[in-house]
């Protein structure tokens, strides 16, 4: 962090905070826009604006490449706001344009956060986008030339930069009728005169309706800080409001030392016409600011009540949050209490249960954040692929509004990168071959989530070529990950073999996949989150990843039930209802002797507990026991257990890494958690559990 | 006399020869002390399913969940009930914490780079695989269990 002022580096969390957040809003925008091949001119302004805060704080942060970047891209579309028809002339390259600049201050403020960031040079875009802002002007009709001067003007900016000698500064502004001048001072050694001097004019905008400065562009050059330490910051300004009000307001603006009032018409009389010219810019400066103004201020408006927390405090308080669960139930669930009549501490302990749970909900909801961030990234990587590798593919996206927990979200932007890439790379047929196969010419692919009963189930298909299986076999064989003769495989076998270690189908490496690292790490990325993955694939129709996730990690409501001397849990949201049975008449039994209970005219199977997870004491007869009816999306089942404990809220923990290896997932067992009384309970898993079933 | 600055390298310095023994039967076997962090009494594992039988189970370590091995089947050898004397040792591998139950753990014997002995070669029946290496301490013969190839059929998974 070498270029980093050492004052500012308390600021550089933040500073890459909001740059990270506005540019994925200017992405978003980006997309939207090239899509329906329109810019709104709501959107214009809102890139305006980002562009035009990224500039003011990466100048403030000493960053002179992003700033100028962001400097010249907001030259064009000064241009585009004045004149929104001139944007069908650059319209081909300015979307990636605009993409290359917002990747280029990506990858910067991603360099920021590394220890040897030496800042790059942006020159080559901004010079590109100089290009397209003088198309724009070339074909400009002549009457729009002065309005054009500005941005001429502080698109040379960047250029002279590097050389500090921008400001003629004193060149002075014509005063004229009704104009008030303020010469301001700031307090020695306050640092950053420019900014301030910046944000002092942000703040007079709303009351003035002229407003120029010498120098005009304290933002744009830290250089002019010296300019204004010695020669104080010149501020003109015509207003319909009492100009004292405005006095007050530089008097109470941090950092102000001092302020002059100048007579007005007092100085500058003599005008060169350049200086003329630069005045009239200002001018024009003023109105798309106030405008900007607004557009902030209304942001303001809506985002006023939040802020921003370390993740790590989060992560901490979800924790504690846990651990209060449990003690909570170890106190009322306390050995020593039994068999005694406590009626008040009862009446206490539901109270305290109460506001438990009150606060785990508030925990859990600030902790979840929508899907639709990490869509919108795969947007852009549709996008990019489908132009390097000339494929037309239309990504859509469905439930984006469905929200996870903040640790799942990370956890599962690569994987879905990488099978979002895959999709393009090696699924999506080129345009020919769509065609000689009688498909769409553009592809699809498809990234839907929805919220199953406490599960988040996202798919992501394409309608591309398939998997090929006999590939997959010969490939599998060669790598030598066969455990059983090739003809015992099933396809669905053959297909989750591309998620096994070392495999990847892709003969030829290219810049998006086949790094060797494939599927396999996308399996263990997911797995880390508790989640699940299988593939459904049809020749020359598509392929389909269907991806579980749970909505949460960390707290279940669950019932206690008992099977021989082991207690599991069942998360509540998969029981439908428990019942006993009383006739032995009501279980009928299957032609392969397995067992089904009749209900209200259905028939469901009955998984025993007992004998999916061998436990030897375990009560068996069925008139006995208890049998609970669970379901999932598609599937309704009843399991048989000994008895029903009680209701209980747990922590989910998931198996020590340890034991990875073993699947345990595939066992229909999703976690464990430790009891009240210290002893440890496993997470039955109800969907894990109805797909073992169907597969026997 | 010990530099200030020396203690920490001292400390590994010490635990270096160092090891923890513990009876199978009638055998002694040592494994180093680097790796042990507690040795706790026996207690109560909830079973998993769909592992290989030496796993006997999670247990509760003061909120951790910890899966612990029966180092007797983990051997081959037949199962015993668990008595007073029977022992978890906890011990840290690839920095995750797994316990092995024992028959008893005796004491911490140091051991000369000298006196230590390379497992022969050939002939190795399956649990002399496992072996780091022989030690004569006083009388006794101590097996070092080399911990990285005790776990290795558990880890090998991660590795690939």
């Amino acid at each position: 962090m070498s270029s980093i002022d050492p004052g500012m580096e308390s600021m550089l969390e933040m500073f890459i905070y909001e740059s990270t957040t506005l540019l994925e809003e200017l992405d978003e925008i980006m997309l939207e826009s090239e899509k329906s091949k329109d810019i709104s001119e709501k959107n214009i302004n809102e890139i305006f604006r980002i562009m035009h805060t990224i500039k003011g704080s990466s100048a403030m942060m000493g960053l002179e490449s992003i700033s100028s970047l962001a400097h010249s891209v907001e030259d064009v579309f000064f241009i585009v706001r004045e004149n929104p028809a001139k944007l069908k002339e650059i319209s081909d390259s300015i979307y990636d344009l605009l993409f290359q600049a917002s990747d280029f201050i990506k990858a910067e403020i991603d360099g920021l956060q590394t220890d040897d960031y030496t800042p790059k040079d942006s020159s080559s875009i901004i010079g590109l986008l100089e290009e397209q802002a003088a198309i724009m002007k070339g074909a400009a009709p002549r009457a729009a030339v002065p309005v054009t001067v500005a941005p001429t003007a502080t698109a040379q900016t960047p250029k002279q930069q590097s050389v500090p000698k921008r400001a003629p500064a004193d060149a002075g502004i014509s005063t004229g009728d009704g104009y008030h001048q303020v010469r301001v001072f700031f307090e020695d050694g306050c640092q950053m005169e420019n900014i301030r001097a910046f944000m002092l004019l942000t703040q007079m905008k709303d009351w003035c309706d002229e407003l120029d400065s010498v120098p005009p562009h304290p933002e744009a050059d830290s250089s002019l800080s010296s300019v204004i330490i010695d020669k104080g910051f010149i501020v003109k300004f015509k207003t319909t409001a009492n100009p004292e009000d405005i006095y007050k307001i530089i008097e109470n603006s941090i950092n102000v030392k001092s302020y002059e009032i100048l007579e007005t018409k007092e100085e500058n009389v003599s005008q060169n016409a350049t200086a003329a010219s630069s005045a009239s810019t200002v001018t024009v400066q003023v109105k798309d600011d106030q405008g900007q103004t607004s557009a902030i201020a209304a942001k303001a408006g809506s985002k006023q009540s939040l802020i921003s927390v370390n993740q790590t405090k989060l992560d901490q308080l979800m924790d504690l949050v846990g651990e209060l669960v449990t003690a909570e139930s170890m106190v009322a669930s306390n050995p020593d209490l039994k068999g005694l009549v406590l009626d008040n501490f009862n009446k206490s302990t539901r109270e305290l249960r109460k506001l438990t749970d009150e606060l785990q909900d508030v925990v859990m909801s600030i902790r979840m954040v929508p899907l639709s961030g990490v869509f919108q990234k795969m947007n852009r990587i549709v996008r990019d692929m489908g132009k390097k590798l000339n494929k037309a593919v239309e990504l859509e996206t469905i439930g984006g509004d469905t929200e996870v927990d903040k640790t799942i979200n990370d956890t599962i932007t690569d994987p879905f990168m990488h099978m979002i890439r895959n999709s393009m790379d090696h699924a999506i047929e080129s345009a020919e071959e769509r065609r000689a196969l009688g498909k769409p010419e553009t592809g699809k692919i498809t990234l839907a989530a929805q919220n199953i009963g406490g599960e988040i189930v996202i798919t992501i298909s394409d309608d591309g070529c398939g998997l090929d299986s006999a590939k997959i076999m010969s490939k599998a064989k060669k790598n030598g990950l066969l455990t059983k003769p090739e003809s015992e495989y099933s396809e669905k076998e053959i297909f989750s073999m591309i998620m096994l270690p070392g495999f990847s189908t892709n003969e030829a490496v290219t810049e998006y996949s086949g790094r060797g690292v494939g599927m396999d790490v996308v399996r263990k990325n997911l797995e880390k989150v508790g989640g699940t993955i299988s593939v459904e694939s049809t020749r020359n129709v598509g392929t389909t990843f269907t991806i579980k996730i749970p909505l949460t990690l960390a707290i279940v409501d669950g019932m206690e039930i008992s099977v021989g001397g082991s207690i599991f849990t069942l998360p509540i949201t998969s029981i439908k209802q428990s019942f006993k049975i009383f006739d032995p008449k009501q279980v009928i039994y299957n032609t392969d002797g397995s067992e089904m209970i009749m209900l209200r005219g259905e028939c469901f199977p009955i998984i025993r507990l007992h004998d999916v997870f061998s436990i030897d004491n375990a009560i068996k007869d069925l008139t006995e026991g208890i049998v609970i009816q669970i379901e999932n999306a598609s599937q309704v089942a009843c399991i048989f257990a000994d008895e029903l404990i009680g209701e209980q809220q747990v922590v989910v923990k998931p198996f020590p890494a340890f034991l990875n290896r073993y699947n345990i997932k595939q066992c229909g067992l999703s976690g464990c958690t430790i009891l009240g009384d210290g002893s440890i309970s496993l997470i039955l898993d109800a969907n894990n559990l109805l797909s073992i079933f169907e597969r026997q | 006399m010990v530099m200030e600055e020396n203690i920490v390298s001292t400390v590994m310095d010490d635990l270096q020869g160092k090891f923890l023994t513990f009876h199978i039967e009638d055998t002694i076997y040592g494994i180093e002390l680097l790796h042990v962090i507690e040795i706790i009494s026996i207690q109560n594992a909830t079973r998993i399913p769909n592992v290989p039988t030496y796993i006997k189970g999670i247990i509760n370590l003061r909120g951790k969940i910890v899966p612990v091995i029966d180092v007797r089947l983990k051997f081959k050898q037949s199962e015993r009930v668990y008595d007073e004397k029977t022992c978890i040792i906890v011990v840290v591998i690839e920095d995750m914490q797994v316990g092995l139950i024992v028959d008893r753990v005796s004491e911490v014997v140091t051991v000369d780079q000298a006196e230590l002995a390379n497992p022969p070669e050939l002939g190795t029946t399956s649990n002399e695989k496992y072996l780091q290496s022989i030690a004569t301490v006083g009388e006794k013969v101590v097996l070092n269990i080399d911990c990285h190839k005790f776990f290795h059929s558990d880890l090998n998974y991660t590795k690939i």
